[in-house]
């Protein structure tokens, strides 16, 4: 009981401390509470470069509908044999750098859409810059990914066990 | 029991090692409060101000528990916040997987391509409440700074 004590006595020093180094810190370096509320991570692309858009569920339907475009689920594999996006692809985040050779077999003349599960996720926008760097022009991110695409009853496929 | 808990070299093993584990976690946290505070808001347990203040205090709560830890002072009071810090970490990870959230844990690093929040992480992080209640608990205080200020007091006297 007397540790316990001890502990939480001891426990609110560092608190208090700890959270006056983090004020002092990041109100000199401006960052966190004093740098603006809080935004998505930025995307490394080289300057000069059009970054990679996020469309809408409405742009991605119509992209979808044209035929002109080729969706990209960089969720786990798992996941997506689970169920996707009706003629996607998949290319996990995590496997990018060991999956080069899969980059070749993607068409040029596509717009390419990347997703992943939707707003609880980042990879799609990694891919995406990955992607652009990688030299494909015209890639998109759909944020709302599998989630919003599922909700509109919109056409998925799965990967037959 | 007493007998492990008095142990000094468990004790400065275990010390060490949570030391340690902390201070990394907090340094990827600390130069980037933002990025911080996306992992965290990735949990859907909190937003806003609160979350920015979470994200504001807890990388230097971690970092002062980590160096006190590794010196030897105030070493149930670090103990006690770490254990406590594990604890709702934990909750906040298997509610997660609960709620079939894909996302990053953002414990050590925040770099979005590190591993996604799994049942492994909750294994991990109940070793680490372990080895944390046990830190609490322990009665060693061999290589510590605390013992060595209280032997320079002593022969002050």
């Amino acid at each position: 009981m007397i540790t316990i004590r001890q502990g939480l006595r001891e426990g609110v020093f560092i608190v208090l401390t700890a959270g006056l180094l983090g004020f002092v810190f990041t109100m000199v370096m401006e960052r966190g509470l004093f740098a603006g509320p809080p935004k998505q991570p930025p995307m490394s692309v080289a300057s000069g470069e059009v970054p990679p858009a996020m469309i809408d569920i409405a742009e991605a339907q119509s992209l979808f509908e044209s035929g002109n475009a080729l969706f990209v689920d960089s969720r786990h594999e798992f996941d997506f044999k689970m169920g996707h996006i009706k003629g996607s692809v998949n290319l996990p985040l995590k496997d990018y750098d060991t999956r080069r050779d899969f980059l070749t077999t993607l068409p040029k003349d596509k717009v390419l859409i990347t997703y992943c599960d939707g707003a609880e996720c980042n990879s799609s926008i990694d891919l995406a810059s990955k992607l652009h760097q990688a030299g494909f022009s015209g890639v998109r991110i759909f944020f709302g990914g599998w989630s919003e695409w599922t909700s509109h009853n919109l056409p998925t496929e799965r990967v037959a066990q | 029991m007493k007998q492990i808990l008095a142990n000094d070299s468990l004790a400065l093993v275990a010390r060490t090692f949570l030391g340690f584990l902390f201070i990394v976690a907090s340094i990827d946290k600390i130069a980037d409060p933002v990025a911080f505070a996306n992992s965290i808001g990735n949990y859907k347990i909190m937003s806003g101000t609160l979350l920015m203040l979470f994200a504001t205090v807890l990388p230097w709560v971690e970092l002062l528990c980590g160096l006190c830890l590794l010196a030897g002072i105030l070493m149930r009071g670090s103990s006690f916040l770490l254990s406590s810090l594990l604890v709702v970490f934990t909750l906040a990870i298997i509610s997660a997987l609960l709620r079939g959230l894909d996302i990053t844990c953002g414990c050590f690093t925040q770099d979005p391509d590190a591993g996604k929040v799994g049942w492994m992480k909750v294994v991990e992080n109940t070793g680490l409440i372990f080895l944390g209640l046990f830190t609490l608990f322990s009665t060693s205080v061999k290589f510590s700074l605390q013992s060595y200020l209280a032997r320079q007091s002593v022969k002050r006297l």
